[in-house]
């Protein structure tokens, strides 16, 4: 793939700002555009910046001007934000998805395009197979907003590929990541003081590493694959043994008021937003995935398993932790208020 | 001082050691586990090495497979099976040596039990005690067990997984021995009446799921699992309320409440029968619906003799 010339929608998300880092390094990478409605936040060296956004028809008219090969869609918004509300999620993810598609199809001299979509299509059920391979999306009920935006532009993209069969088009399923320099609900939850657990239930979860999740979306780019391909570590781990390696004690709620009492704690405590409501089910259910096609047919090989990328993140997180102090002089010198 | 007294003291010195070396390393500002840990130094080999084992286990340092397979956690509910299995159930193992002792093999056993099936349990316990090389099974559970608080995961890791064809293919690519109950709630839900009479397989998914493995077929005849729980009637009202595929009436359930889930102790019989080879036909086959039903209907003759064959060997039901 020398002279490999690459647009890049999300680039100010981390993902996208993570990929065109590492693609910046290679040097069968010609040229990256970034488009976003907004700057990225960090430094990129030789990233041209767009302003679009990508729910405009202006995409259009712009990305035919940079002649690349290469689309790479990672503006799909997997949890609302700051200035991100849940209404406009939908917006961005389906309706961009759809201009951008539109855009693409304007593009001569496009090849590959590659969506960073998300596992979420899978579902979370309890008696669901333990390994979903790529043909079984859609099996389950679509219980959430966000599940059903998955699928419509997941709907999408198929007619888009089917349409143009001289392209090479891959949608990309990832399972939530983890990593201790990544800021998304799930690791915030993870690394709370005391985590609040769905009591009686024990989700078996394959959680990403971030390198892993940038590496296999850079080895997408280098390998076109057609279709659909899962994106998780290899094995899983329950929810009880990632928070015991990550010292932090489990509180059991009842299940139903696990939602509101995660909503209460992240506004008052840490001033995050709320987790998306698929991650209810998923921190209930659990959800896996097989990887085959991603260690096979892209030949990517993740680096952490389940268990190492918890073990990362732990070791990683570790300081932060708020862990009752038992020694007897500073215990009592809390509690009577002097300082010995 | 007589023998018992002084190891009474032995032991409570060996324990006053143990707090105070756990105080020092608090103090010294090791975090509870791991003062305990380095506490456990005072401590006589046997204690020390459960204290650790329950630490480590705190740390989540332990091994759990990719199916949520927890091993130690097995071997800790252990007892409760046995006592289940040696006394409860008086449980007469045979034919367990035609188990394979390595790779790939598919059980296949009738369905029986209504509140709770333990035929999956006591078939483990009976591999794990009596065969020569013992080896954990996997068990296709019903789905809607896995919607189920507490039940779910205790279920999972023990070994037991959604009943689903890509979980078993799986499990068998990855050389496990796995359970499977072709008959599924209909084995369970058919009233007293109509015990030991085998329902229909399924669609023979079993044995394409055996077919494009090449896993062979191990036919197991349970005897005594109807009667653990007798089915009188059932309750739709009950069953839609908590949604379940079906609620059952037995003589003690619901009418003794927590009371009426103790099983009654029946007399078991369990028979492994030889292997049925099917390596004769090509994983092709399982698209061919005559082969399937033909197999399928092997085996489910082969256990319905089998089952007969116990119930007149077994004699008295509970004595």
């Amino acid at each position: 793939m020398s002279g490999c010339r690459l647009a890049i929608t999300g680039i100010s998300s981390f993902w996208g700002t993570e990929l065109a880092r590492r693609l910046e390094r290679d040097p069968a990478v010609d040229y990256i555009a970034g488009i976003d409605s907004r700057p990225p936040t960090a430094e990129l060296e030789r990233t041209e910046f767009i302003e679009a956004d990508i729910r405009s028809p202006m995409l259009a008219r712009l990305l035919p001007t940079t002649g690349v090969d290469t689309v790479v869609h990672c503006g799909i918004l997997w949890y609302p934000e700051r200035e991100r509300s849940s209404s406009a999620l939908h917006e961005i993810n389906v309706v961009g998805t759809l201009q951008l598609l539109a855009a693409c199809e304007r593009i001569d001299t496009v090849r590959q395009v590659i969506v960073r979509g998300s596992a979420a299509i899978y579902g979370c059920e309890g008696p669901s197979p333990y390994f979903f391979t790529e043909e079984l999306a859609r099996r389950a009920p679509l219980r959430t907003r966000f599940q059903r935006d998955i699928s419509e532009l997941e709907q999408y993209f198929e007619n888009f590929a089917r349409r143009r069969p001289d392209l090479v088009c891959c949608m990309l399923r990832y399972q939530p990541e983890i990593g201790a320099g990544l800021d998304s609900p799930l690791v915030r939850y993870l690394t709370l003081p005391v985590v609040p657990v769905q009591l009686g239930f024990d989700p078996r979860l394959q959680l990403l590493h971030a390198d892993d999740a940038t590496g296999a979306l850079a080895a997408a780019v280098r390998t076109p694959v057609r279709g659909a391909v899962n994106v998780a570590p290899n094995g899983s781990i329950s929810l009880s043994r990632i928070l015991r390696l990550c010292g932090r004690p489990a509180v059991p709620v009842p299940p139903p008021l696990f939602g509101p009492a995660i909503e209460q704690l992240n506004r008052r405590w840490l001033g995050a937003g709320g987790l998306l409501g698929d991650g209810i089910r998923f921190l209930r259910y659990g959800r896996g995935v097989d990887n085959r096609r991603l260690r096979e047919e892209i030949g990517f090989e993740p680096r952490y398993d389940a268990d190492a990328a918890v073990r990362d993140l732990a070791a990683k997180s570790r300081r932060t932790r708020l862990g009752p102090d038992l020694h007897p002089g500073t215990l009592a010198a809390r509690l009577t208020g002097i300082d010995g | 001082m007589t023998g018992e007294a002084r190891e009474q003291t032995l032991r409570a010195e060996a324990l006053a050691d143990f707090l105070r070396e756990l105080r020092r390393g608090v103090e010294a500002g090791l975090d509870p586990l791991a003062a305990t840990q380095a506490a456990t130094e005072s401590l006589p080999t046997r204690l020390r090495n459960s204290v650790e084992a329950i630490v480590m286990r705190l740390r989540g340092e332990y091994h759990e497979d990719e199916w949520g397979f927890d091993e130690q956690f097995a071997e800790a509910v252990l007892p409760l099976f046995e006592f289940l299995y040696d006394f409860w159930w008086r449980v007469e193992a045979r034919g367990v040596r035609n188990v394979p002792a390595h790779g790939r093999a598919l059980l296949v056993a009738n369905h029986a039990g209504s509140l709770f099936p333990f035929d999956a349990t006591m078939m483990t316990m009976a591999i794990m005690r009596e065969h020569p090389l013992p080896r954990w099974p996997r068990f296709m559970v019903l789905d809607w067990a896995f919607v189920l608080p507490f039940i779910s995961s205790f279920i999972r890791r023990c070994g037991g997984v959604p009943a689903s064809a890509h979980n078993a293919t799986r499990l068998l690519a990855e050389n496990e021995l796995v359970m499977a109950f072709p008959e599924g709630v209909k084995g369970t839900a058919k009233p007293f009446s109509e015990r030991y009479r085998l329902q229909r397989f399924g669609r023979g998914g079993f044995v394409e799921i055996a077919l494009r493995s090449g896993a062979p077929i191990v036919p197991v005849a349970v005897v005594g699992s109807e009667e653990i729980y007798p089915k009188l009637a059932e309750s739709a009202t009950l069953a839609r309320a908590v949604g379940a595929p079906f609620v059952p009436i037995t003589p003690t359930f619901p009418w003794l409440g927590p009371l009426g889930l103790v099983p009654l102790p029946s007399r078991w019989r369990i028979e492994f029968c030889e292997p049925i080879d099917i390596s004769e036909h090509p994983p092709a086959a399982a698209d061919d619906r005559r082969v399937v039903f033909d197999l399928s209907e092997h085996v489910r003759e082969t256990i319905q003799e089998k089952v007969y064959e116990n119930l007149v060997g077994r004699g008295s039901t509970f004595l």
